[in-house]
């Protein structure tokens, strides 16, 4: 899920910027300043949960190392504190990417597993390098948000009537439009990487890319 | 093609075995037949690890010019359909620098 995030908290309609969106979604961090650790025992041991889980997948999983490393070759590092957030959203969402911020949110209140950690890790972090590598309209341009989504077809029109108050006709010729292009765009992974063998391989072959270009 | 005295494959062959194995694997048999709705062809796999084997032996010419040919062509076809959106120049401006948040706390 990509875009304005009103699945933080309450706020504008889909669509807005919202420059203060963490502001605006918590009035108690807004009053005392960062959240007190143990004022709230269930934030407290969602959120240190979430941390945890998040670096192990950030320090483990094949999918998301080739994603960080090709982050970097891009010039968008991604640093831990500053690109990621744990926080409590509303409904059932797992996570999102906060286009105006560059911050990937992970919905602590959702997210009850490593594996499910892993998964929205690795899909947030696709948005943030289609927003690092192109000049995605994320908030007007609803092709730009399907090509975002794009894997399968019926999955990426869920993925945009929830993030985008427009008609499930629109949003499926969104994605029929650019289905083509985008279901072949298999940046940065070169392959659609099916399990973590094809990461494994696809993260070889970046690594390999100096050599690769050079020679062929 | 990059032609020279420095010149290697450009995968080390391990690799392309390596590639070959996976894509005459039961499970990639089967990906790919759900995502394209035909069997996968892996023979072109098989060709360059040859190639590769027998330039690493006899630093053969041919085999140069097949695996450069056949990389150009994976090369291609990876590159043949036009983006949606527009490549950026340079990362975004605002990607390193601290939250709105952080600025209003300083």
């Amino acid at each position: 899920m990509a875009g304005a995030p009103d699945w933080r908290g309450p706020g504008p309609a889909a669509g807005e910027r919202r420059p203060h969106v963490a502001c605006q979604a918590f009035p108690e961090r807004l009053a005392q300043g960062k959240p007190q650790q143990g004022f709230l025992p269930s934030f407290s041991s969602n959120n240190q949960s979430c941390q945890l889980m998040l670096l192990k997948t950030l320090q483990t999983n094949p999918y998301v190392k080739l994603l960080l490393d090709a982050m970097k070759h891009s010039g968008c590092a991604v640093n831990r504190e500053r690109h990621f957030a744990c926080e409590d959203c509303s409904g059932n969402v797992s996570g999102g990417f906060d286009a105006s911020v560059s911050q990937i949110v992970l919905c602590q209140n959702n997210i009850r597993s490593q594996a499910h950690m892993n998964r929205v890790v690795t899909h947030e972090l696709i948005h943030a390098f289609d927003h690092c590598r192109a000049h995605v309209d994320w908030f007007t341009n609803v092709r730009h948000l399907a090509c975002s989504e794009t894997c399968v077809r019926d999955r990426a029109i869920l993925s945009i009537l929830a993030v985008r108050n427009i008609s499930k006709e629109v949003a499926e010729k969104a994605v029929d439009d650019v289905f083509e292009s985008c279901f072949n765009d298999h940046e940065p992974f070169g392959r659609i990487p099916h399990n973590k063998t094809y990461a494994k391989y696809a993260y070889r072959d970046f690594q390999n890319r100096d050599r690769y270009y050079s020679n062929i | 093609m990059a032609e020279g005295a420095g010149w290697q494959p450009p995968r080390p062959c391990e690799a392309y075995r390596a590639e070959w194995k996976l894509c005459r694997s039961a499970g990639h048999f089967l990906h790919h037949y759900y995502v394209h709705g035909e069997r996968p062809a892996c023979e072109q796999w098989r060709r360059d690890l040859d190639s590769c084997r027998e330039w690493e032996e006899r630093r053969s010419a041919k085999a140069q010019r097949s695996l450069c040919e056949s990389e150009h062509r994976r090369v291609q076809a990876a590159r043949k359909h036009t983006l949606v959106w527009t490549p950026r120049q340079s990362p975004p401006a605002d990607w390193h620098l601290p939250l709105p948040q952080e600025e209003e706390d300083k």
